[in-house]
């Protein structure tokens, strides 16, 4: 079942695969040009830094503003904290990462390549410095190995763009977007790691391969970081389309007895575990029945644990890692953090359900950047599917459904 | 009759206008104060700011309209657009179309902010300064209530109402809350980098 697409090769145990045994295995990497371009449109591949954008769209929109002079990043700073899978591809199979980095600069007119790894990511900084060292001159003077800052955040492409320009990772009023104005001003495509090593495949054994490895109409396959009440918990690759229930399979399957999942990580959504057993892993399926993939985080909450003490601890996190520029994001998190604190303790303030509800909806759409937008939709999740649990913590009886 | 009722309806909705874009310019400048109290949040300042300013949009579109359809002043579609084009009062006029083509450039730039982004919207938003005036001199100068008791009281109010945001917002400084925040947010994620 679980699908060895990006992780084919050598076991994990081998650590980081050398330049010499990467081209060995997959050949010597094709130029990338506007053919490519079409290549990606076709295959179907779509962002897997969390908003799903599809990746032809995203180059050609950097390719047609370039003129020879775009740049590159590859956004491996994966703030996300129950994410693994960017770091773990960074650290088993960087030339992969690095070949659709080259690609991607070849195929819009990019003359720079930054390849912007999380430092809190040790071994993926060390594994891309090694990678980066053994490739060709001509690769070497054209990337940059750029530690990015830890912080929730520095992977927001506006801010990623903000700390090569000024050293400082905080996101940015948009327009003009990364892709009009980015680094020194310049055409600017970020694009999430894991997908630039799908397009470095895409690029030697092209689309209709890609679309072959998807189950169910969806196409090629998934990393996903697999946490909580699972036997073994960890990143797993799995063909795109598979269900919930066949990933926790894979990861040993629940320890005791599953209550929701959060599926697409802090920013994503709490899904009850009997509803989700079945969803299959799409990120286009999942946006249809309102769920979203976002970075393909899996995390199992079991039913002993307590999911508003749960969702505290998320959200306080969600509102600590405000860069404090919108009023709306620092202020409204910070209260609904705090809110949903004194829930959890059931030590309730008169009002705090209410507030809950009221302000989230308010502090939806009123930041520089999604921040806001996603605790939101993780706390509205979280309100919607531990309706019960919340209203016993507020010392109501519930409220009246029709 | 009918067009007495125009007539009347172009001089009671341009006094209209007149309070709604004074209270528009003191919202707007309160907001940038930061003005709050236990009663007035920060966040009504900007709503009220925002949903005035699209009421008296369209009190203003009203008295345009009724002006230019009236039968007796023979204005003409032209007026309302290009400046100093009327036949009748071409001055005051102008400085009409003037403030109402600003305040266009105002409204329409603020419903798409999301998409021409903050310092473009912002620069143009600075246009408001020049509108009211020029709005005001409008009403002073061909306004034909401008003698009345009632319509100087509401001019004396409404430019004292100003008058005093706009000095509240050059001698006081307000302290941004999220200042210390953002600085300590900043010195988190700043690293120095390779250029």
């Amino acid at each position: 079942m679980s699908a060895l697409n990006l992780f084919a090769g050598p076991a994990p145990s081998a650590g980081a695969e050398s330049f010499t045994d990467h081209t060995r295995r997959l050949g010597v990497r094709p130029k990338g040009n506007r053919a490519l371009l079409d290549t990606l449109d076709r295959s179907g591949l779509v962002g897997r830094g969390g908003a799903s954008f599809p990746v032809g769209t995203k180059w050609r929109s950097v390719a047609g503003r370039s003129r020879g002079g775009a740049v590159v990043i590859a956004n491996g700073a994966e703030g996300e904290p129950l994410s693994r899978k960017d770091q773990t591809l960074m650290a088993l199979r960087p030339h992969l990462v690095i070949d659709g980095a080259l690609l991607a600069a070849e195929a819009v007119g990019a003359k720079r390549v930054l390849l912007y790894v999380g430092e809190a990511h040790r071994v993926a900084v060390a594994s891309m410095t090694r990678a980066l060292a053994e490739r060709p001159a001509s690769d070497v003077a054209r990337a940059t190995l750029l530690p990015a800052p830890p912080s929730y955040v520095a992977g927001e492409e506006s801010a990623a763009v903000h700390f090569v320009n000024s050293g400082v990772a905080t996101p940015t009023a948009v327009p003009p977007r990364p892709f009009e104005r980015g680094v020194d001003g310049r055409p600017t495509l970020v694009q999430n790691v894991e997908s630039l090593a799908h397009a470095a495949l895409i690029a030697r054994y092209g689309d209709a391969w890609f679309q072959s490895l998807g189950r169910h109409g969806a196409v090629g396959t998934v990393l996903l970081t697999v946490s909580g009440a699972v036997i073994r918990p960890g990143v797993i690759e799995v063909p795109s389309g598979c269900t919930v229930d066949e990933v926790l399979e894979l990861a040993g399957g629940v320890r005791g007895t599953a209550r929701a999942v959060l599926l697409g990580g802090y920013f994503g959504g709490w899904i009850s575990s009997s509803r989700a057993g079945t969803m299959a892993l799409d990120p286009k399926g999942l946006r249809a029945a309102g769920g979203s993939l976002g970075c393909g985080v899996v995390s199992v909450l079991d039913d002993v644990a307590d999911p508003l003490e749960v969702s505290a601890r998320i959200i306080q996190h969600l509102a600590n890692e405000s860069a404090a520029q919108c009023g709306p994001c620092f202020f409204g998190l910070r209260s609904l953090a705090a809110a949903t604190t004194r829930l959890a303790r059931r030590q309730p303030d008169d009002g705090d359900l209410a507030h809950l509800h009221r302000w989230a909806a308010m502090v939806k759409g009123r930041g520089a950047c999604r921040h806001p937008d996603g605790a939101v939709a993780f706390m509205q999740s979280a309100l919607s599917l531990f309706e019960p649990e919340f209203a016993a913590a507020a010392g109501g009886r519930g409220r009246m459904v029709s | 009759m009918n067009n007495t009722i125009l007539w009347y309806t172009t001089r009671g909705a341009g006094a209209v206008s007149l309070v709604l874009l004074s209270a528009v310019v003191v919202l707007g400048v309160l907001s940038t104060l930061r003005y709050e109290s236990p009663t007035w949040p920060r966040f009504l300042t900007t709503g009220l700011h925002r949903n005035i300013a699209l009421t008296a949009v369209v009190f203003l579109a009203l008295h345009i309209v009724t002006a230019v359809v009236d039968p007796f002043t023979h204005l003409g579609w032209l007026t309302a657009v290009v400046p100093f084009s009327s036949y009748y009062r071409t001055f005051w006029l102008g400085l009409g179309t003037i403030a109402f083509e600003l305040l266009l450039a105002i409204t329409v730039t603020s419903l798409v902010r999301g998409f021409i982004g903050h310092g473009t919207w912002r620069a143009i938003h600075w246009l408001a300064y020049a509108s009211w005036p020029i709005a005001v001199m409008h009403g002073l100068g061909t306004g034909t209530d401008t003698w009345s008791v009632w319509m100087l009281a509401i001019d004396a109010v409404c430019f004292v109402a100003v008058l005093a945001a706009v000095a509240a917002r050059l001698l006081t400084t307000s302290p941004d809350p999220l200042a210390a925040d953002r600085a300590r947010f900043r010195e988190r994620v700043s690293r120095k980098t390779p250029r």
